[in-house]
């Protein structure tokens, strides 16, 4: 039982560090966009909308808010 | 037994209702940053401040360092991990001054503007201005749970403020996700 809690808790680490390491590309890409690419305005919002998307669904957690039941770790 | 699952499953009713409360706190404060976006376009159109773009650059990593770090403290405390969540608490605090000391600090230092000169050094203001507030309240607001944390407040089962906290940090982090390009990298460099 503790083994599969703890498998679970890295899983939800690994997840943060992907995201994390995803956001960090896309800024990266953004920035160059930004300062070679000027006027370039549309794909510098459709990385900001998917950045943002990103945190909501990941970081902030946005599908607890429509589960049934608060999620069990163990 | 049954009390204890009673009392369980009340808690996590009333996480569901504070759940609810928050989402809806933030799609509201959502709308008056939506309104300052808006602001921006009409009141400078294809043209932006001409602001360190290195330095726009260095304050947003630090910004999603901090969420990454706030997310690794509410995961480890879901799983009852005291010591993780303390460690990234504290780290979030941390990059969540360094972020106001380089946007107070030093961009407001740095801007070729006063706040009231002109527009643009208006909308720059009132951006930067009410997002580093928000950061500051969420600051204080990771004090708190920090220092409770501390105190062996919160648990697997009961970590509600850690959630809370941990939603409004990243709200601020998604704020200027949009508010960064809007500022630092659409449009031409006004002259």
């Amino acid at each position: 039982m503790e083994e599969k809690t703890n498998e679970k808790k890295l899983d939800l680490f690994r997840l943060g560090v992907v995201v994390f390491v995803i956001l960090a590309v896309l800024t990266i890409g953004e920035y160059f966009i930004g300062v070679i690419a000027v006027g370039w305005t549309w794909p510098l919002w459709g990385i900001a909308i998917l950045k943002a998307t990103l945190i909501v669904r990941d970081y902030m957690h946005l599908p607890r808010l429509f589960s049934q039941a608060e999620e069990d770790p163990s | 037994m049954t009390t204890h699952v009673d009392a369980r499953s009340d808690y996590q009713y009333k996480t569901g209702t504070n759940r609810l409360g928050l989402w809806l706190f933030i799609l509201s404060d959502a709308f008056v940053f939506g309104g300052l976006l808006v602001s921006r376009f009409y009141l400078l159109g294809r043209t932006r401040p001409d602001l360190s773009q290195l330095l726009g650059l260095i304050v947003t990593a630090i910004l999603l360092l901090s969420s990454f770090f706030m997310n690794r403290a509410e995961t480890a405390i879901r799983f009852g991990d005291r010591k993780g969540f303390l460690n990234g608490t504290l780290l979030t605090i941390v990059l969540g001054i360094l972020f106001l000391i380089g946007v107070v600090g030093v961009e407001w230092q740095m801007a070729p503007f006063s706040a009231g000169e002109n527009a643009m050094a208006s909308i720059f203001y009132t951006m930067t201005g009410f997002h580093a507030f928000h950061v500051l309240t969420g600051v204080i607001l990771l004090v708190i749970v920090y220092r409770k944390g501390r105190k062996g407040m919160y648990s697997a089962e009961r970590h509600w403020a850690v959630e809370a906290a941990a939603i409004y940090w990243h709200f601020v982090d998604v704020v200027w996700v949009f508010f960064y390009p809007a500022l630092y990298l659409m449009g031409r460099v006004a002259g």
